[in-house]
């Protein structure tokens, strides 16, 4: 018995130990270094002299810093909750298909999360292009002027969020799509034969079932739009950086352009913080409105 | 999974008269609902075929001022110009390369994983399930300082090995395959074990055949996945011969006058495999993504 | 399909000849490995692009059997500096490069430059006595030399001779008058505005344009931009600055320049035939060059030095360089070095080619040649060479750099009138001041 379970022991090991190499070698270890990094003065590569909490003085006062912070919280409000609305509008569209009309209306719906952003980015700065892009139609019809969307500094944030509910919807049609179709039927046929409107049976039906979905959307959407670079980063060349600067972007900046590498550890560490936080509120306020 | 299809509760509910009146006005409201869906869809597929469009003219009829919903002339130009003056061919295999080789690793790795936890009684199983669920919440975009030290340090900038690796934490997939194989009845390991068969055996003749379709799915979302990436292949590659095709395009300017259709042309190229892809297997790609979400229907 | 693609056949036979020379290179890499390969990166991009692509291929063609550049075009400006310094880092950089000598202190700073000794360079011919000493020490930090000049590179006023013309804005020599002061500058602008609707194109968003033409209108009237001191913007200097910046943003203000407009879009304002006049680099000359060559343009071009605006002429200017970077735990072989060297070299003496592109040649026999001396239209503005302004030498500033960075978030905006141009010039010596410590 004793040998069964030490070969049990071997034989689990054996097989965990692939995942468990890279685990640590490209995640525990890189996580430690960022710690130790950000209390040095190092550049990108290379060795710096400890310095104890001085980045993190410099960090918390740092108007750059704070702008990012707060520019990352500006996108993440115009981001997931939007996003996550939506796309549930849009699954309860889709769901009343069926067949093949669902099919190419799903695909219509869903084609654009599987294109790279750097994709999504020249299609849609072609779509804005100041002088020939068929946004300026409406445009010009709103503001009288042909206009400069991704340079406008008030418009900046809200285009990019536009784009990336455009970009990564599908992704949260499909999920509530699927929690759509697990809704038994029965429920809504009770519905229907108690006269209740379209909108009591939404509000009485469908979204309290839907909540766990919601609340998994939402839990996904805010991790993933915390991390937001690519479209930041690609939209504002030939802007202005420092005003619509995010988190990501400014770790990058840090490291990469300044050649900063202990700051840029340092507010990564406070982007992993952020982060864990965030994601540990959320849970708990998801659990308690589904515990209600 | 209950893929039940979805169905028009009205259509059930016609068994009375009451609720036979209800259909016919039901059906004019779902009238007008299909087509706002129709008109909407359209809306949101528009800058897509207006991207494909548009790099499908001369350059001459791009700038035109008026909206020309269908190029006059019909054109590859900007094709062919993007495969005479770009590396497209060599970016396409190093996305090629790096995608497959991120799926293989991280499925081949992570089944290993999620079948000894599922599986087997070993000390430290319950760390390692706690750290692998703590690490979703985890921002691996915080690493990239760390991670390119690292890959500098292993000599692996510029290479294919560097753009895969710091790509292969992906607790989603472990998740997935856990709860798969959780739920693959008892008796077939316990049958299994009385031949004295080994674990890799009972994992590679039961286990993993038994979902296939798990590993599709995982395979289908963790390839586009790692085709899209631009962050980490952005930072890893400073060689444009050794850029994905989704970096390169951004990165590599060789543009002389107008080049608005050659650019999207370009950027239509780059999505091209992925979209063929999805259109081909919709349905399987669509189940992967919930899968892949934990969302069990 | 029934679409009626028709691919051209040209394009066919085109991608099958690229078909048949790639095999052929990866067949002939198994054979004897006599010829050196040095790799080149730069950011020339548009017209003196297609100049630079030439004078590569004349040079590999020269050099067949011993050396061949294989040349890559990345983004210009920070893209590009950020690839060159992290791949220098991690000893992935290209055998060349070429760089901005307004970015050598800021580069020598971050440590991706490296050192080219005066013996080497004094083998191939390049010294201080080949070159303008000012333009030589620029590639200098700290008495290293770490680039080689290979160009003075300048802003000039494009003009659309038919336009002017009409409003009556050119001279019995046929050249533009009455654009020197502010004030006349305006009014002029106002009588073009009858003939088009933008009357003056120039880039109003990002760091390039606007700080080359903020940099001139400041040095016209002896605005210090870094004192000895270390100080941006010294005291008596903000109210030039403000000065020279509320004279840019009133070009957009009135209607006669666009706002927020990217350096693409204000070069095609120009070639299109839309604006009259057009602030911008030298290096568009060859653009305009191909286009009227190729009758697109549509009407006659020309360009002259940028006008007075203030009290005395001063025009920004910047040299384009070749650099070699500090590849770290790559070692340089004897060969490769030779190559490199060679390249550099090469390129300096054919830079007479390189003067088509609208740039004034480094490299001072050339500069001195008479082919130079009467090549059109950079006759018409080589009084540039008197009266040029580089630069502060900092580790601030240069292509890339705070400086610019600061351009695109200050300068820029109050262009467009997003800020007032004192607070733009008050927030830009704060920032960068904050950076310098």
């Amino acid at each position: 018995m004793i040998r069964d379970q030490r070969r049990e022991w071997v034989a689990a090991y054996l097989l965990i130990l692939p995942f468990v190499l890279i685990y640590g070698v490209l995640f525990l270890w890189p996580t430690v270094q960022m710690v130790y990094l950000s209390f040095t003065d190092a550049p990108l590569i290379g060795p710096g002299k400890w310095i104890g909490i001085e980045n993190y003085v410099e960090m918390f006062d740092d108007r750059r810093f704070w702008t990012s912070v707060r520019n990352t919280s500006y996108f993440v409000a115009l981001t997931v909750i939007p996003n996550t609305l939506i796309g549930l509008a849009i699954a309860m569209m889709v769901s009343r298909l069926k067949g093949w009309q669902q099919s190419v209306i799903l695909a219509m719906f869903f084609l654009p999360y599987i294109l790279p952003v750097s994709v999504v980015y020249r299609i849609w700065n072609w779509m804005f292009d100041l002088q020939f892009g068929i946004m300026q139609y409406p445009l010009t019809w709103i503001f009288g002027k042909a206009t400069p969307v991704f340079r406008t500094q008030w418009m900046f944030m809200p285009a990019v969020a536009l784009v990336t509910i455009w970009w990564t919807c599908g992704f949260n049609i499909l999920l509530f799509l699927s929690g759509l179709r697990s809704i038994s039927t029965d429920i809504y046929e009770a519905a229907a034969l108690d006269n209740a409107s379209r909108w009591t049976i939404f509000r009485r039906i469908t979204w309290p079932l839907i909540w766990p979905v919601t609340a998994l959307v939402l839990t996904i959407q805010l991790i993933l739009q915390l991390k937001i670079f690519d479209q930041v980063y690609l939209f504002v060349q030939g802007g202005r950086p420092d005003p619509s600067m995010v988190l990501v972007q400014y770790i990058y900046n840090s490291a990469f352009q300044k050649n900063e590498g202990g700051y840029a550890a340092t507010i990564s560490v406070a982007l992993f913080v952020i982060v864990i936080v965030v994601s540990v509120l959320q849970f708990q306020f998801l659990r308690a409105r589904g515990e209600k | 999974m209950s893929v039940a299809d979805s169905r028009n509760p009205a259509v059930d509910a016609s068994g009375t008269a009451t609720a036979q009146r209800k259909l016919r006005a039901f059906d004019i409201g779902g009238l007008i609902l299909t087509l706002i869906t129709l008109v909407f869809a359209i809306i949101w597929a528009f800058p897509i075929y207006w991207g494909v469009i548009t790099s499908l003219k001369p350059e001459s009829q791009v700038i035109s001022k008026t909206v020309e919903l269908l190029p006059r002339t019909w054109t590859f130009d900007a094709y062919w110009e993007v495969f005479a003056n770009t590396m497209i061919g060599r970016w396409y295999v190093n996305s090629l390369v790096t995608s497959l080789g991120v799926t293989a690793i991280t499925l081949v790795t992570s089944a290993l994983t999620a079948y000894a936890l599922s599986q087997l009684r070993f000390p430290g199983r319950t760390v390692l399930w706690y750290l692998i669920l703590a690490s979703f919440m985890v921002p691996l975009t915080a690493l990239i300082v760390n991670h390119f030290i690292l890959m500098a340090q292993l000599s692996l900038i510029n290479t294919w090995m560097g753009v895969i690796l710091p790509q292969l934490i992906h607790p989603v997939v472990i998740i997935v395959y856990k709860n798969f194989f959780d739920s693959v009845p008892k008796e077939y390991r316990e049958a299994a074990k009385m031949d004295s068969a080994s674990e890799w055996r009972i994992f590679s003749r039961i286990y993993l055949p038994m979902n296939w379709g798990v590993t599709t799915a995982l395979a289908i979302v963790t390839f586009i996945g790692a085709w899209n990436a631009f962050l980490w292949p952005f930072l890893a590659v400073s060689k444009p011969d050794m850029m994905n095709v989704a970096v390169g395009i951004t990165q590599v300017n060789d543009a002389f006058g107008v080049h608005y259709a050659r650019d999207l042309a370009a950027a239509i190229l780059a999505a091209l495999l992925v979209a063929l892809l999805y259109l081909v297997f919709q349905r399987r790609v669509t189940q992967a993504i919930m899968l892949s979400a934990g969302v069990k229907g | 399909m029934a679409l009626g693609f028709t691919p051209r056949e040209d394009n066919v036979k085109n991608l099958f000849k690229i078909a048949m020379l790639s095999t052929v290179a990866l067949l002939s890499v198994g054979g004897v490995q006599a010829k050196e390969d040095v790799v080149w990166w730069d950011f020339l991009s548009g017209g003196d692009g297609v100049r630079m692509k030439a004078l590569i291929e004349q040079f590999n063609t020269e050099h067949a059997d011993t050396i061949t550049i294989q040349p890559t075009t990345l983004e210009w400006g920070t893209p590009f500096y950020t690839k060159v310094q992290t791949s220098a880092a991690v000893g992935e950089g290209p055998d060349v490069m070429t760089y901005h000598l307004s970015r050598v202190p800021l580069g020598v700073q971050s440590g991706a430059l490296a050192e080219i000794s005066a013996t080497d360079l004094a083998g191939v011919g390049l010294g201080p006595d080949t070159f303008a000493p000012a333009n030589w020490e620029a590639g200098q930090s700290d008495g290293k030399q770490y680039a080689v000049p290979f160009d003075i590179h300048s802003i000039v006023l494009y003009y659309n001779k038919d336009k002017l013309a009409e409003a009556g804005l050119l001279g019995a020599d046929g050249l533009p008058t009455g654009l020197d002061g502010a004030d006349n500058f305006m009014a002029a602008l106002e009588k073009l505005k009858a003939g088009s609707d933008i009357p003056l194109s120039v880039q109003t968003s990002g760091d390039g344009t606007p700080w080359r033409v903020f940099y001139s209108l400041f040095n016209q009237e002896d605005g210090v931009f870094l004192g000895e001191d270390g100080t941006f913007f010294p005291e008596e200097s903000i109210p030039k600055a403000v000065k020279a910046l509320e004279t840019m943003a009133s070009w957009v203000e009135g209607g006669f320049a666009p706002a927020l407009t990217e350096y693409e879009g204000s070069v095609a304002l120009f070639t299109s035939g839309e604006s009259a006049l057009h602030l911008n680099g030298v290096w568009e000359v060859p653009t305009m060059t191909d286009l009227a060559a190729k009758g697109e343009l549509g009407f006659e071009w020309g360009a002259i030095a940028i006008p007075t605006f203030f009290d005395h002429p001063a025009t920004w200017a910047d040299s384009h360089g070749f650099a070699i970077p500090n590849n770290v735990g790559k070692e340089v072989t004897p060969e490769k070095k030779a190559a490199v060297l060679e390249v550099i070299s090469w390129m300096n003496k054919n830079s007479l080619a390189w003067a088509n592109a609208g740039h004034i040649p480094a490299y001072s026999p050339v500069r001195d040649s008479e082919e130079f001396k009467t090549m059109q239209p950079n006759a018409t503005y080589s009084i540039l060479a008197d009266t040029a302004v580089f630069d502060p030498k900092s580790v601030l500033a240069g292509v890339a750099s705070p400086v610019y960075d600061a351009v695109a978030n200050y300068i820029a905006p109050a262009m467009n009138g997003e800020m007032s141009a004192q607070e733009a010039i008050d927030e830009m010596k704060a920032d960068l001041q904050d950076q310098a410590e």
